[in-house]
């Protein structure tokens, strides 16, 4: 979208964009969505991969203890090979719950593949006038893109419904804390997080607005509208089954399109690798992959972050101020007002 | 564009391994038909047989190969041994003004796709997508693949011709030629090396890629500008395709059909150019007219 038609559509902004210069050089301001509330509408859609409305009951349970009114969208239980249904199907599903002020929150069901295929067909006019959170990871990165660089509308990076175990009272600890926690960033809980130190992090304090999400996804989104901006902002990464030579690849894409030089902060989250072939050793771990692309950079670096295809996948709140403080003795990042 | 001068019995051809490693004996009979078939002298880099991990060796040591390679005034082409990864690793640190004073041919696919990106988008320079050494082994030397690339060095024009297939889309278009592997243009997009498509014939060729994967990267180039207006479209093989547990519910030719279908520039499907024999040589910085009707394929070199 250009610049104009955005401004041009947001009177009802006024108040706020006034007591801002819309000059290119200043950030422009931040729409956080409303904060859930008990009695508010939480609803279940599947944009990329096909999920039964079985699966997603632990889910609704969950929400529903929370005090939330659950709603499932069509496309739950419906099924195009691997999509939640068809092309049209996803995006009718998801237009709808944009459009209808009535939902606080699109949840997706579970990621796959499939954003990608509908992006471009979305209208986000009503979802301007009035954001939702919008809740999700993996292939739902594509919206988190979407939304921030175009919109800067703010969203919820977590788990989604087909990680909700069925039995959460037997759930390891560190899953039933990762679901809690799309609770609190649902409520407005200033969210804190903590990463176990690791040798290799490089030390610094930052702040910026936190972007980020499966780097494949990432990669998928250049040279299009819902492309990663990364000047002056902390980035999150995470990736689950590449060759470690395949996130080399990713990785010189990132510092080749300039994405990685003018960064405040990196945090390397969860990076499940494909071991190599036999006879096709990449010889380089993590650390020397990612330091290759960052070692000319100053800014804090921290490994091991909980987020990612992973138990401990916390909920971050894409498109909103932190403040990552790495030190020897503590990684922490903690959201800013 | 720039194009660099063909080449005559007795130049020299420099072979590098740009990015993974290749066992010496594999290069061996590339050399002799250089050579003893070809007329041509040839000129063994120090990345051939050597190796790093996966690579053929270290950055510095691909990059210090390639450098001398493009900058030695008596080498007139350079043959990349193989593919694999890693010339994305080196290409912002390869120093090109000597090679812009006497631009060579530079030969490869796959991972070269990289170079052929770079030196169309930043210098204008052509270069040649084809077989690379590999090709010339178990008597692939002579076959019309491997013979295409000899004659593409030479200066003859190319004029080929592909099998229909079904979803074939006609027309004509003129333009220059730009392409290779689909994962590597994907790659490059946003990049310095990344090439302006419009108006140009694109070609893509892909293997061992996840269907899903296929169709992401379709619509990476749809969003991102690549596949509008063209002057054409060339599908070459996209070999071993893998899928999911839960199947894509496509063949590969059908993903890229319901993507392509909208654009009313003529495409064509199963190009014999891939990773498997069916590899002609092509010259991306070039231009071609590819035609497409019921009856022929064609894609001559103007």
């Amino acid at each position: 979208m250009k610049r104009q038609e955005f401004l041009s559509i947001i009177p009802g902004l006024a108040g706020i964009s006034q007591a801002r210069d819309w000059n290119e050089n200043f950030p422009t301001p931040l729409l956080i969505p409303p904060y859930l509330k008990k009695g508010d509408k939480i609803a279940i859609t599947s944009p990329a991969g096909w999920i039964t409305l079985e699966e997603i009951q632990p889910s609704i349970k969950q929400m529903e203890s929370w005090g939330f009114v659950v709603r499932i969208g069509m496309t739950v239980g419906k099924r195009d090979f691997s999509f939640g249904g068809t092309d049209d199907e996803r995006a009718k599903d998801m237009q709808i719950l944009l459009d209808d002020h009535s939902v606080n929150a699109i949840m997706c069901a579970r990621g796959g593949y499939g954003v990608a295929r509908i992006l471009d067909r979305l209208n986000f006019a009503r979802f301007k006038e009035k954001p939702k959170w919008i809740i999700g990871f993996s292939d739902i990165t594509a919206l988190h893109l979407h939304v921030e660089r175009n919109f800067h509308v703010a969203s919820i990076h977590s788990k989604m419904c087909n990680s909700f175990p069925d039995d959460y009272t037997m759930a390891d600890p560190v899953v039933q804390d990762s679901i809690l926690s799309i609770n609190r960033a649902l409520t407005g809980s200033s969210m804190k997080y903590n990463a176990i130190p690791q040798e290799q992090n490089r030390t610094g304090i930052t702040s910026g607005i936190l972007v980020g999400g499966n780097l494949s996804i990432i990669i998928s989104m250049m040279g299009s509208d819902s492309e990663l901006e990364t000047n002056d902002k902390i980035l999150f990464l995470e990736e689950a089954g590449e060759y470690m030579y395949s996130v080399d690849r990713m990785m010189e894409t990132l510092k080749r399109a300039g994405k990685l030089s003018k960064l405040k902060g990196l945090i390397i989250g969860g990076f499940r690798i494909k071991p190599d072939d036999p006879g096709e050793e990449f010889g380089r771990t993590l650390y020397d992959v990612m330091y290759e692309k960052v070692s000319m950079y100053g800014y804090p670096v921290c490994f091991g972050f909980p987020v990612g295809h992973q138990k401990d996948n916390y909920a971050l709140k894409h498109g909103m101020k932190h403040l990552l403080t790495v030190r020897k003795d503590v990684v922490e990042l903690s959201e800013m007002s | 564009m720039i194009i660099p001068e063909y080449l005559k019995k007795g130049d020299i051809v420099g072979i590098v391994c740009p990015a993974g490693f290749m066992p010496v004996d594999k290069v061996s009979e590339c050399v002799r038909v250089l050579f003893e078939v070809w007329g041509l002298k040839v000129k063994v880099g120090k990345t051939v047989g050597s190796q790093y991990n996966y690579f053929s060796g270290s950055d510095d040591e691909r990059l210090a190969d390639l450098q001398e390679m493009m900058d030695d005034p008596s080498v007139k082409a350079i043959l990349c041994g193989r593919g694999g990864y890693g010339t994305g690793r080196i290409i912002d640190r390869i120093n090109f003004k000597k090679f812009r004073q006497q631009p060579k041919w530079i030969i490869g696919f796959s991972d070269i796709t990289v170079l052929h990106s770079h030196l169309l988008s930043r210098y204008k320079i052509a270069s040649v997508h084809g077989p690379m050494a590999n090709a010339f082994n178990d008597d692939g030397y002579l076959n019309e693949y491997v013979r295409s690339l000899h004659k593409a060095l030479i200066g003859k024009k190319a004029d080929y011709t592909a099998s229909l297939h079904p979803f074939n889309q006609t027309g004509k278009g003129t333009g220059i030629l730009t392409g290779g592997n689909l994962a590597l243009i994907a790659h490059l997009i946003g990049t310095p090396s990344d090439v302006d498509t419009k108006g140009k014939i694109l070609f893509l060729e892909d293997i061992g890629e996840y269907l899903y994967n296929i169709d992401r990267m379709f619509y990476q180039l749809k969003r991102s500008g690549k596949l509008k207006g063209l002057a054409g479209l060339i599908l070459g093989k996209f070999s071993d395709m893998k899928d999911t547990e839960i199947p894509f519910g496509k063949t590969v030719d059908e993903i890229i059909r319901d993507i392509v279908r909208e654009y009313e520039y003529p495409v064509c499907y199963g190009f014999p150019v891939s990773h498997e024999k069916e590899n002609l040589a092509l010259k991306p910085g070039l231009v071609y007219t590819l035609s497409v009707t019921n009856k022929k394929i064609s894609l001559k070199e103007k």
